[in-house]
């Protein structure tokens, strides 16, 4: 089946062209215009750098990522502890709504908080006096909404790591030691790699993220990237400022890859028996905790965008308004989640079956290339496709928003597809050969039946991630074919803010309607 | 030997529909030796988590060193009971070190820090392995690990030592070895030990008596014919 013209080898290095196009070249081709073709390269960096200006950026993106991680930590791993080892009634559905906010866009989520924190917002109408908005423009309401945008990362990583202890080794200190012990101790010790690891991707993905500090006016390197772009249209400036950023990604990303191992890719394993009931003591503590956050991280920003939408004078005229770009999000979020799984299937599947070195470096390719932050993506595909002959004939057109998709999300699909296809046991697919099928057929009647929820799964978080899409896409979108992200983001300055909150409605609808589904299916399956 | 140290009365405990252990009573004194001997899913291992307080039983009376440990109002915790359990698995903690493997044993006993260091020390030369303190269990043979897991498990000093099956993944040279090795420790420290299996060989070398288990039920107690370390 390995052999060179096998169907396996094929459809794996089609696959491989695609990531390498789409994820790899961008940001290559980009490094190396900054690198080649200026007489000062040095010191158009020294200059960019080492100005002061640039070192507050520095540190205003890494106070952000940082504290972030960190209150982000602090709420999602007790949360993520809790939904593993406490028998809670509705769990499924508890999961999925303490989850949903992390699709949400963050500038949705920002959104809200302006609408909720600001001088006529909800929680001064209820409070009956100004509690929030001196406050709402500033680096700690970026940390505060970027926390309760990520804190499910977390939370879902440390659920997966406690719940995959092995239950022998807390009774083996509960032998000895009181509850409590074992908890820090053992339980927590045998989880902390991976609940650093999941803090250093939220770090990641805060520092990387655009829409919210552009939002709430917080300067960082993402929002100065968009600037040298869309105000002083400087492609080399923007590249340049780029590379701090890259740099940081990418070691952060690395250091989280070491950290997680083979815990990347492997979902489950056998477990001798059940575990200890450590945290039953604290199950009223954590049912309060985690309502206090669907509150906090669902209901409440939601409450805020219903409440001001209600000023908005026709519904019909805002959809009618944005009516292209909720088609073009609609469409080319299917087409790039669609296009995306399909590439990602096949190197999920070379990455199950990769061992040792092989598996680490492609794991390693895959955490860093998705923590590349969105505006850089957009640079790198600017760099790339914007020239004359063959690739310029697609920038300019739709293409390259699904090019964005696949760049900024195969990376997530391939680590996901991966994990489904190890959960098939290799034997069935030498079973299957030594029946006489081939490779495509194994695949298509063995494998791909076993992980169709999988697929289903990483389809829907690809297709809600594209939906919600901004940092790459404002860059690269052709003009007047904005996506309902883009269209909000520009309306923000310009349209009423009924208005604006309208389509933030209707986004995150959009965005939690298959969630609802996925919820009641889950609460159905429970109930049997 | 002293007279009863263990004693169970009417153990029962179902899970679901199951019955896994049903109406066991036996006596245990002081430093004795028992090998309970059955074939898989009769009941040893359950009976043995229901003395450690891993599980509690649905009825019956388990008393420890003449105190009640686990009756129809009371249950003491494992951590209060005083034991020393050495797993199927060994259950040896793989972020921890050996010395910290022990560590954490003496320091949930508030031992000392000189103290836990003096004791580590004896008990990994006791179990020959006192030059592998700061290795990682991951880093140890098969044999290197059932020693580790043998040093955890004594170095708490505890009342009572219960073993699961732990010779069943090594292969007949070693595990020879071992249990006559673990059969000198248990006559050297005059502990009071419980030793479950399926294994006749296991029987004969460590016990002073024999329980014999099938479907959850006691079948059958034997004085086991004394078999001298060669």
């Amino acid at each position: 089946m390995w052999g060179l013209r096998s169907t396996r080898t094929l459809v794996i290095a089609a696959a491989t062209v695609v990531f390498v196009v789409c994820c790899v070249l961008p940001l290559a081709s980009m490094l190396a215009g900054t690198f080649s073709g200026r007489t000062s390269v040095g010191s158009t960096y020294a200059a960019l750098l080492l100005d002061p200006r640039q070192r507050r950026l520095l540190f205003n993106t890494a106070l952000l990522g940082i504290m972030t991680a960190t209150f982000a930590t602090v709420i999602g791993a007790p949360l993520g502890v809790a939904l593993a080892r406490l028998e809670l009634r509705g769990k499924a559905i508890l999961r999925v709504l303490l989850a949903a906010p992390m699709l949400l866009p963050p500038v949705v989520v920002g959104l809200a908080w302006i609408s909720l924190g600001g001088d006529t917002g909800l929680l001064t109408q209820l409070a009956g006096r100004d509690l929030l908005s001196t406050w709402t423009h500033t680096m700690s309401g970026a940390v505060l909404v970027l926390t309760l945008v990520l804190y499910p990362v977390s939370m879902l990583a440390t659920e997966v790591a406690v719940r995959r202890i092995e239950p022998r080794l807390e009774e083996a200190a509960l032998i000895v030691a009181r509850p409590g012990r074992v908890v820090w101790h053992i339980t927590l010790g045998l989880a902390a790699p991976s609940i650093t690891a999941a803090a250093l991707v939220i770090f990641v993905l805060a520092a990387s993220d655009f829409g919210v500090p552009g939002l709430l006016r917080v300067r960082v390197y993402t929002t100065e990237v968009f600037t040298a772009f869309a105000a002083l249209y400087d492609f080399g400036r923007g590249a340049v400022l780029t590379l701090p950023l890259l740099v940081i990604s990418t070691l952060v990303a690395a250091a989280a890859v070491a950290l997680a191992g083979e815990r990347l890719i492997t979902t489950r394993r056998a477990m001798s028996g059940r575990h200890p009931p450590l945290f039953d003591p604290w199950k009223p503590a954590a049912v309060a905790a985690a309502s206090a956050m669907v509150l906090l991280a669902l209901v409440l920003p939601l409450a805020a965008l219903v409440r001001e939408v209600q000023g908005v004078r026709s519904w019909a005229e805002v959809v009618a308004g944005s009516g292209i770009a909720i088609r073009n999000s609609l469409v080319l979020a299917a087409v790039g989640a669609t296009l995306t799984v399909a590439v990602g299937l096949g190197l999920g599947y070379a990455r199950a079956r990769a061992r040792g070195t092989v598996g680490i470096i492609a794991d390693l390719a895959c955490v860093v290339l998705f923590a590349v932050p969105s505006t850089v993506v957009g640079v790198g595909l600017i760099g790339l496709w914007n020239r004359p002959g063959v690739l310029g004939t697609v920038y300019g057109t739709d293409a390259m928003l699904v090019l964005v998709c696949l760049a900024r999300f195969l990376p997530l699909a391939v680590l996901g597809l991966a994990a489904a296809v190890r959960h098939v046991p290799y034997s069935h697919e030498e079973a299957a050969a030594a029946a006489g099928a081939g490779w495509a057929r194994t695949i298509s009647t063995i494998v791909v039946p076993q992980m169709s929820a999988s697929l289903v799964a990483v389809w829907v978080v690809v297709f809600v991630l594209a939906f919600g899409e901004l940092g790459a896409s404002i860059l690269v979108a052709p003009p007047g074919e904005a996506t309902l992200p883009i269209r909000i983001y520009t309306m923000i300055a310009n349209a009423p803010p009924a208005n604006v909150a309208a389509l933030a409605l209707l986004q995150s609808v959009v965005i939690l309607s298959p969630l609802t589904l996925l919820a009641w299916g889950l609460t159905l399956r429970e109930a049997r | 030997m002293t007279s009863s140290y263990l004693r169970l009365t009417g153990i029962t405990k179902r899970y679901r529909d199951r019955v896994a252990v049903e109406d066991v009573s036996v006596d245990i004194a002081g430093g004795e030796g028992i090998v309970v001997l059955g074939p898989s899913g009769c009941g040893k291992t359950t009976l043995l988590r229901l003395i450690a307080g891993l599980a509690r039983p649905d009825s019956g009376e388990i008393w420890l060193a003449g105190q009640l440990a686990s009756g129809a109002a009371t249950f003491v915790p494992p951590y209060e009971r005083q034991l020393g359990f050495v797993f199927q698995d060994l259950a040896l903690w793989p972020h921890l070190s050996v010395g910290k493997n022990l560590d954490f044993v003496m320091k949930a006993a508030k031992a000392p820090k000189a103290e836990r260091r003096a004791r580590a020390e004896k008990i990994l030369s006791l179990v020959q392995i006192e030059q592998l303190s700061n290795r990682y269990p991951h880093e140890l043979s098969g044999g290197e690990q059932q020693r580790v897991a043998l040093a955890r498990a004594l170095v708490g000093e505890p009342r009572l030592l219960l073993l699961d099956e732990p010779l069943s993944s090594l292969d007949a040279d070693l595990r020879a070895m071992l249990r006559l090795e673990l059969r000198q420790l248990q006559r050297a420290l005059r502990l009071t030990t419980i030793y479950v299996t399926h294994d006749r060989e296991d029987a004969a070398v460590l016990a002073d008596r024999v329980v014999e288990m099938r479907r959850g039920r006691i079948i059958a107690v034997d004085q086991a014919k004394p078999q001298e370390p060669s």
